[in-house]
């Protein structure tokens, strides 16, 4: 995980920054593990996509989130055979989908938001 | 690998029984494909010490399990300041009390103070700490109930903002409050007058009791009393709003009352009891009696005298750092203006 603890020697506000920081990814890691899942994947393997993109998730949280997202309906799980092994792949539901898209544009309408406000300074 | 066997049923045995075999199988299947990644990394396969490795970055075995329970607590995030709140104050009415007669039964009682071996102490200290426990159980458990059962029906929700306390000005007197000291004040310098002025309290055919001589002294202190507080209530009625002159006044009444009072006790006020067809020997004894009774008041006097002298310094140092009422309500209150 990048973490830029340049801002500050003191340890308070570190954990401070840690916390705001923590509060951030939170809600922008459900809109990148539903965009992850319009393709089909099992844990594992959204685990490393998420890494790859730069986004890191650990597993503690991912797999009670896949679950979450699965009793909201906006996802969907199927345990299949790979590799002569078991595993549970989960893809987007059309909820999910339309979910998504909603997110997305409200993601879209608070980074330009946020772009104006900080573009203020 | 039995050392992942070992993980995943000590993760297993916190996860709610449902979803448990569901759980531990992608919990399995996400441990074998990191180990797979990781044998690949390394070009060998992992020893015991590798897979510790891995198993404590994952966390211990419980901490795993809660990430995949319910948020659950006894009291949530709403209740819990009023939950503190009353219990602090549950507990503030407990101690209070307890310390101001703990500590003047050891000033004021020298037998007390002469008896209060280490059992003694022990044990009231563990009545002390067995009240303050029961509270908290009592407190939690209500609250606990409240969390459960009310907060569903939403009526922290049904609120109007009419309804709304008015805006508190602690130093403000409520004028209801000054005329019924007022009007109680005349009242007993009526009967007192009436009633008390003479030494000999009752003096029917039955019954005849007199007073001590010192009764004279504390009759004509607590009428001078009387009427200055009553002339200090009508100057609160007029002008209701606490100054630190109008409130060190008060402390100073307060104090000299209560300590009327507590000397009272300690006079030994029946001088005398008459009944006729009863020997003097015994009515003198039940005048004895009731005497040291009145003494055995004395601590719990000058404990109650305590507080009230110190809910008056507190009214003094709170006028002190109150902002003049014309420093303007709540502008004054939260520091919006400026």
């Amino acid at each position: 995980m990048k973490n830029s603890n340049n801002h500050s020697t003191n340890p308070a506000s570190a954990d401070v920054f840690e916390n705001l920081r923590l509060e951030l990814r939170r809600g922008c890691l459900i809109v990148a593990v539903l965009g992850q899942l319009k393709t089909e994947r099992y844990g594992y393997t959204l685990r490393k996509a998420m890494e790859d993109a730069g986004l890191p998730i650990d597993e503690g949280t991912l797999y009670p989130l896949l679950r979450r997202l699965e009793s909201q309906g906006l996802l969907v799980s199927e345990w299949r055979e790979e590799d002569k092994r078991n595993k549970r792949f989960y893809r987007l539901s059309s909820e999910g989908k339309r979910t998504l898209k909603q997110l997305i544009d409200e993601w879209r309408k608070i980074n330009a938001s946020l772009q104006q406000i900080l573009s203020e300074e | 690998m039995e050392l992942i066997e070992r993980y995943l049923q000590a993760v297993g045995f916190w996860l709610p029984a449902a979803q448990k075999r569901d759980i531990l199988a992608e919990l399995s299947e996400d441990i074998r494909s990191q180990i797979e990644d990781k044998e690949s990394e390394l070009g060998r396969k992992l020893t015991d010490s590798d897979l510790e490795t891995i198993l404590k970055q994952r966390g211990s075995p419980i901490m795993v399990a809660n990430r995949y329970l319910p948020q659950r607590s006894l009291i949530g995030p709403v209740l819990y300041p009023i939950y503190l709140l009353v219990l602090k104050l549950a507990w503030l009415f407990c101690f209070v009390p307890w310390l101001a007669v703990w500590i003047c039964l050891n000033i004021f009682v020298p037998s007390y103070h002469a008896n209060a071996s280490g059992n003694l102490i022990v044990g009231t200290m563990h009545g002390f700490w067995m009240a303050l426990v029961y509270i908290f159980a009592a407190v939690t458990f209500a609250f606990a109930v409240l969390e459960k059962y009310a907060l569903k029906s939403g009526f922290l929700e049904k609120w109007n903002p009419r309804k709304l306390p008015p805006l508190r000005d602690a130093n403000r007197i409520k004028r209801t409050n000054s005329i019924a000291e007022v009007v109680a004040l005349l009242a007993v310098c009526a009967a007192w007058l009436t009633f008390m002025s003479s030494p000999v309290m009752v003096n029917q055919p039955g019954l005849k009791i007199i007073l001590a001589p010192s009764w004279r002294i504390y009759f004509w202190s607590i009428l001078a009393l009387m009427l200055v507080t009553c002339a200090f209530s009508i100057v609160n009625l007029l002008r209701p709003y606490w100054t630190r002159l109008r409130a060190t006044v008060r402390l100073f009444t307060d104090g000299i009352g209560w300590g009327l009072f507590a000397w009272l006790c300690k006079t030994n006020l029946i001088a005398e009891i008459t009944l006729p067809n009863v020997a003097p020997e015994k009515t003198m004894h039940a005048a004895n009696a009731i005497n040291w009774w009145m003494s055995l008041s004395f601590p719990y006097i000058i404990a109650g005298g305590v507080l009230v002298v110190l809910l008056d310094v507190y009214r003094i140092v709170r006028v002190k750092n109150t902002a003049t009422p014309s420093a303007g309500g709540l502008a004054a209150l939260v520091g919006m203006h400026g």
